[in-house]
């Protein structure tokens, strides 16, 4: 009988735990499904708060957290908005997986990584075609090439665009993961870690990479702008799909923020002195190194995918029976920014 | 044969939550519940753990984060008994160094782990010192409580029969304070475990918190449950060790062993 009973009361605990875990991350991703906004017509849903990812990786993200634009557009709704920080593709991905923001900024190829593994996210806008990723060594290195790399100690980001770019560049050179030291650290530690001299290379990310460049005189030993995979604006699916309008709008206001980059290169640098902290030399060597041509994701984006999703599958970073093409074609959503761009 | 059956009913009634639990957990994965790429059900953790066996990749982890505990707790324990042998034996060694070690004490693993990088680098020598911090302030703790806790009369014995103090050391507080000391290198251990996972989330390239940050960022959550499973079975395999040393150190040793059975721990 107190066996039974133990089993019952264990039984409901356990049970009961559970569901309320579970309920409370969907009532978090659901966002406000009750209210939908005072004067706006039934069918333009809007959400009761927007948050957003911000990244000096993502140069439009820091305009727009400084001009207030993305508030200034929803003010009228009284939708709050919040931004984050992301110290990386990976971070911004864990962000949109945990529905902690509902636009995240991450390379194509780290987007990729995580849909093919079931994230509920899509691409939607191209922030930029940079050239954010290389391999960087300090300035008296005695390594001059990606063979150089056999058995030395290489830091990178696991999940980002520079990490891609390691094993992309190894793989050039029949070399792989195993043969190298590699030392997994977030962009920033990595690049203090290189010129501190605990790693002999850095698989570095922009504007890290431009920073030791301007004040430790490291040196990129190889770069390649193929291997590089945009910019991507990536919202969360369920998000989407319940507030679509709102997504356009995001997408408009991202729009504007490119046209004032171009239209105001020497505020840009300005602006990332003071957001990004950056000096004025590298950010000047950031901007150098963004192409902001192209916003709509298209077939540019999905090209580079496919190429990047090659060696994806050789490190099983993505697993073996992925269809790549059909993971590639539901990531990049080029609708929103098509509606949005054209109006 | 009473006895027996009263054993293995208790390992039964144990063993019966975690089973339920973990049924449910499959149950709620396979359903969709749980999604995927946030909780993936108990088979696919599995299933990634012995892939990771059959690659040899498992063992390699599983040998450097175990070497890292180990080694940390030696050198930890070791510092923490010489260090509690002064200042338990020498009050006013005591009353220096006492209150510097509580307020030591009480800051949080994760708060050293900037530090230690920052001094020592992110290679072998930070991991294993930040262990050794964690290690040593419980051993530490319960070694100076034992020394000091030494009950006076049984010096007294000692003193009636002349004792040297070689001997008042080896026959008298030696043993009263062994329950004391491993009772803080049970915790110490523990301790180590948890502070290894802190050391090797920043710049490790194998262990089993390497494979945390693998999953957390390749996102390959089964990686994570998968190691956290790994330490949890770790811990328990070092603890289930040292609760057997502590045994054979202590088998003259009586006390309080439970009303129900007369199984000692």
């Amino acid at each position: 009988m107190k066996t039974r009973k133990i089993i019952t009361v264990g039984l409901i605990i356990g049970t009961l735990a559970i569901g309320i875990l579970s309920g409370c991350g969907k009532k978090e991703a659901g966002g406000a499904t009750i209210s939908t906004g005072t004067t706006v017509a039934k069918e333009t849903k809007v959400p009761k708060e927007i948050k957003l990812d911000y990244a000096t990786y993502n140069i439009e993200s820091l305009v727009l957290k400084e001009k207030g634009w993305v508030e200034e557009e929803f003010s009228k709704d009284g939708t709050k908005v919040t931004f984050v920080q992301s110290q990386g593709s990976n971070k911004s991905l864990e962000f949109l997986k945990s529905s902690s923001v509902d636009f995240g900024s991450t390379a194509g190829g780290a987007a990729l990584i995580a849909k093919a593994k079931g994230a509920p996210i899509e691409g939607i806008y191209i922030y930029s075609k940079p050239e954010w990723a290389a391999l960087v060594t300090t300035k008296d290195s005695p390594i001059q090439s990606v063979v150089d790399l056999k058995g030395k100690k290489v830091a990178a980001t696991i999940g980002t665009d520079p990490y891609i770019f390691l094993l992309r560049a190894l793989d050039e050179v029949g070399l792989s993961k195993d043969d190298i030291e590699f030392i997994p650290l977030q962009h920033s530690d990595g690049a203090n870690a290189l010129i501190t001299n605990q790693v002999d290379a850095w698989a570095g990310l922009d504007p890290h990479i431009a920073r030791v460049e301007v004040e430790n005189g490291a040196r990129l030993f190889y770069r390649n702008v193929d291997f590089n995979t945009y910019g991507f604006l990536n919202v969360r699916s369920d998000f989407a799909k319940e507030y679509p309008e709102t997504v356009e709008r995001v997408i408009k206001v991202y729009e504007k923020a490119k046209q004032w980059i171009a239209e105001n290169p020497d505020e840009v640098v300005t602006l990332l002195e003071k957001e990004a902290a950056l000096k004025k030399e590298v950010a000047q060597k950031q901007l150098e190194r963004t192409d902001f041509t192209e916003s709509i994701p298209g077939d540019n984006q999905k090209a580079a995918l496919i190429k990047a999703a090659e060696i994806l599958k050789k490190e099983e970073l993505i697993p073996k029976e992925t269809d790549i093409e059909k993971i590639v074609n539901e990531l990049v959503n080029g609708s929103y920014a098509s509606k949005a761009i054209s109006k | 044969m009473k006895g027996k059956i009263k054993i293995n009913a208790t390992k039964i009634r144990g063993m019966i939550l975690p089973i339920i639990l973990i049924i449910i957990w499959q149950v709620f994965s396979s359903v969709g519940i749980f999604e995927k790429h946030l909780l993936p059900g108990p088979i696919v953790v599995m299933g990634a753990l012995i892939e990771l066996l059959k690659t040899g990749e498992l063992i390699t982890h599983v040998l450097a984060t175990t070497y890292r505990v180990l080694s940390g707790f030696l050198i930890g324990a070791s510092i923490a008994i010489i260090f509690g042998t002064l200042t338990g034996y020498y009050t006013k060694a005591f009353e220096l160094c006492d209150p510097l070690i509580q307020a030591l004490r009480t800051i949080p693993s994760l708060a050293w782990v900037p530090l230690f990088i920052l001094w020592l680098g992110i290679g072998e020598s930070s991991k294993l010192s930040l262990i050794a911090v964690g290690v040593f302030f419980p051993v530490y703790l319960n070694w100076v409580m034992g020394i000091r806790g030494v009950d006076p009369k049984y010096i007294e014995v000692g003193a009636m029969y002349h004792f040297t103090p070689m001997e008042t050391i080896r026959k008298i507080l030696i043993p009263a304070t062994l329950p004391f000391l491993f009772t803080g290198l049970r915790t110490g251990l523990g301790l180590g475990w948890m502070f290894v996972v802190a050391a090797e989330l920043m710049g490790a390239s194998s262990g089993l918190g390497y494979l945390m940050v693998l999953g957390q960022n390749s996102s390959a959550p089964e990686l994570i449950l998968g190691s956290i499973i790994m330490f949890a079975v770790l811990g328990n395999i070092t603890d289930t060790v040292l609760i057997y040393i502590e045994g054979k150190v202590l088998h003259w040793k009586e006390s309080f062993k439970g009303g129900e059975n007369n199984v000692s721990h």
